[in-house]
């Protein structure tokens, strides 16, 4: 059943039958629909119906050995649908799934050979149920790509041709296999820690080519990641290009960076820099800047700005697990204790935190903080 | 190749705890120089710079990320502090020391690439000891930080500046 397993990737990851639009995907719908029709036969009613049925559920139908459950399920479906252009086949009756993928994969090769002549009257003979005789008036009518086909069904000779046919059916699933078998080896290079990629057609396999593959696969895809970060990196073609962008980009944020910090060193010594006033004129900015806490939890439910005593209350209350972990964090970097009341520093720390977070509706949990650092 | 991405994580921390380590260190400055403002200008903004690096490098991850550490090791040599790094399974190799560039030499990948990966390197702290594919990562999650860090200092000095 290798070709039911590739045909039915192939849909599954290709979407429902109808909206594909390759190729190849366009002789899956013809074979799946070959391959649905085929047993519908047993259950009767509505059969074409089951041929716009997507792909899981003609893959359930392909397996369904229940006629009268099958039926109900094509009956349901069946008001809505239009008529597909592939025949019925009533005459004949598949003994395993194995010779219906053999027909199917037979189809979709000739679908497009002549119209016969004899195929109607085949068709008319055919011992079909009597609520399905409808169905089958309507499609002796229609094109001839399902008439040639039936045709085939209708013969059950070993025709010459049918070794054409089984070998283009092979290729056929070597393409299948061979396109899974790549975005395979692609997966699996980000997944394992091993990379085991297996050799596309035309491609050396010796162990080193394979490896700088593999890598080379890696860069293309985090530079890709890069391009999307950078503005209007998408348009340049080239590696190098895009690197070049990358760089500039990078370079102006550092620029940037020291620009904002020249203005910061000018304002400071302008306005006295007390946190508190200054942050409570800055909320309104702070603001605008669109602070987004969604990810924080509320610590502590959010209130006005307060004062400073209040504010240091409120502090205490928390039990020390709680407390704020400026300890650890400015060690390391200023190198000074912060000798001068420590208490006063958590005190306007704290209101600072406080100020800044007035614009989202959420406090910093200290615990998070501390897992960030 | 979608799936790629979906392995790579460069996610990055809300806009708040950008500022709020920001305000932090600069409130830090402010002790450290009270209310005698240095004359020296260049000083100060060498400082707030500083502080500006470094906390970004605390906001953004901390030492889980290689050019955060990087960062945070150069300034704590500069004060003569060591940084308590939690422990790693692969070893996080220092920028300065250029006796890196010996192994680097066996990149012998896409020498194009490789080339602007030089380049890149220079720019992206900690970017001595990587690999190229590690790099790019690396510099992606450095670009968001430094935007979102550019973004935040924005804020302050347009609140800060006189209307």
């Amino acid at each position: 059943m290798d070709l039911t397993g590739g045909l039915v990737a192939r849909s599954g990851s290709g979407g429902m039958c109808r909206e594909s639009t390759g190729l190849e995907s366009l002789h899956l719908v013809d074979e799946f629909r070959q391959l649905v029709t085929l047993p519908s036969e047993n259950a009767g009613g509505s059969f074409t119906a089951l041929l716009e049925l997507p792909a899981t559920q003609a893959v359930e139908l392909l397996h369904f050995t229940d006629s009268s459950s099958s039926q109900a399920a094509v009956n349901g479906i069946g008001g809505d649908i239009a008529p597909p252009p592939l025949h019925s086949f009533g005459t004949l009756t598949f003994p395993s799934n194995s010779a219906l993928m053999e027909r199917a994969a037979r189809f979709s090769v000739i679908a497009t050979e002549q119209h016969n002549g004899n195929v109607s009257g085949e068709t008319t003979t055919s011992s079909v149920p009597s609520n399905s005789s409808a169905n089958l008036d309507r499609i002796k009518t229609e094109p001839a790509e399902t008439d040639s086909s039936q045709r085939l069904i209708s013969d059950q000779i070993p025709c010459p041709i049918q070794n054409n046919r089984s070998g283009k059916r092979k290729d056929f699933e070597k393409k299948v296999r061979s396109s899974t078998k790549k975005t395979k080896s692609s997966e699996e290079n980000e997944k394992l820690p091993y990379v085991h990629v297996r050799a596309r057609r035309g491609q050396a396999t010796d162990s080193h080519s394979l490896a700088e593959r593999a890598r080379r696969e890696k860069i293309n895809a985090r530079m890709k990641l890069l391009q999307e970060l950078v503005p209007g990196c998408d348009k340049i073609q080239g590696t190098a290009l895009v690197l070049d962008e990358i760089i500039n980009h990078v370079q102006s944020l550092q620029r940037q960076v020291e620009m904002l910090s020249m203005r910061l060193a000018a304002v400071n010594p302008r306005i006295d820099f007390n946190l508190d006033t200054i942050l409570a004129s800055e909320n309104g900015s702070l603001m605008d800047g669109s602070f987004n806490g969604t990810a924080m939890q509320l610590a502590w439910p959010h209130q006005a700005i307060e004062t400073e005593q209040s504010f240091h209350h409120r502090q205490l209350q928390p039990p020390p697990p709680h407390q704020w972990p400026f300890d650890g964090l400015n060690q390391p970097v200023w190198g000074r204790e912060e000798d001068q009341g420590h208490g006063n520093e958590h005190n306007n720390l704290m209101a600072v935190s406080e100020n800044v977070m007035v614009g989202s509706a959420n406090l910093l949990h200290p615990n998070q903080v501390k897992t960030e650092l | 190749m979608a799936s790629a991405n979906k392995t790579i994580n460069t996610d990055v921390p809300a806009k708040d705890i950008f500022a709020l380590h920001f305000l932090q260190s600069l409130s830090n400055l402010r002790i450290q120089n009270p209310l005698n403002s240095p004359e020296e200008t260049t000083d100060r903004v060498k400082k707030i710079k500083m502080a500006a690096y470094i906390s970004m490098a605390r906001a953004a991850g901390g030492t889980n990320r290689l050019w955060s550490r990087a960062l945070l090791r150069r300034a704590s040599k500069e004060n003569n502090k060591i940084n308590r790094f939690s422990r790693r399974k692969r070893k996080v190799t220092w920028q300065i020391s250029s006796e890196r560039r010996g192994r680097r030499s066996s990149n012998r990948r896409a020498p194009v690439v490789e080339e602007v990966a030089e380049r890149l390197r220079n720019f992206v702290p900690g970017g001595g000891g990587m690999e190229t594919s590690k790099l790019m990562e690396e510099t992606a999650h450095y670009i968001k930080c430094l935007s979102m860090q550019v973004k935040v200092m924005q804020c302050l000095v347009d609140g800060l500046s006189p209307k």
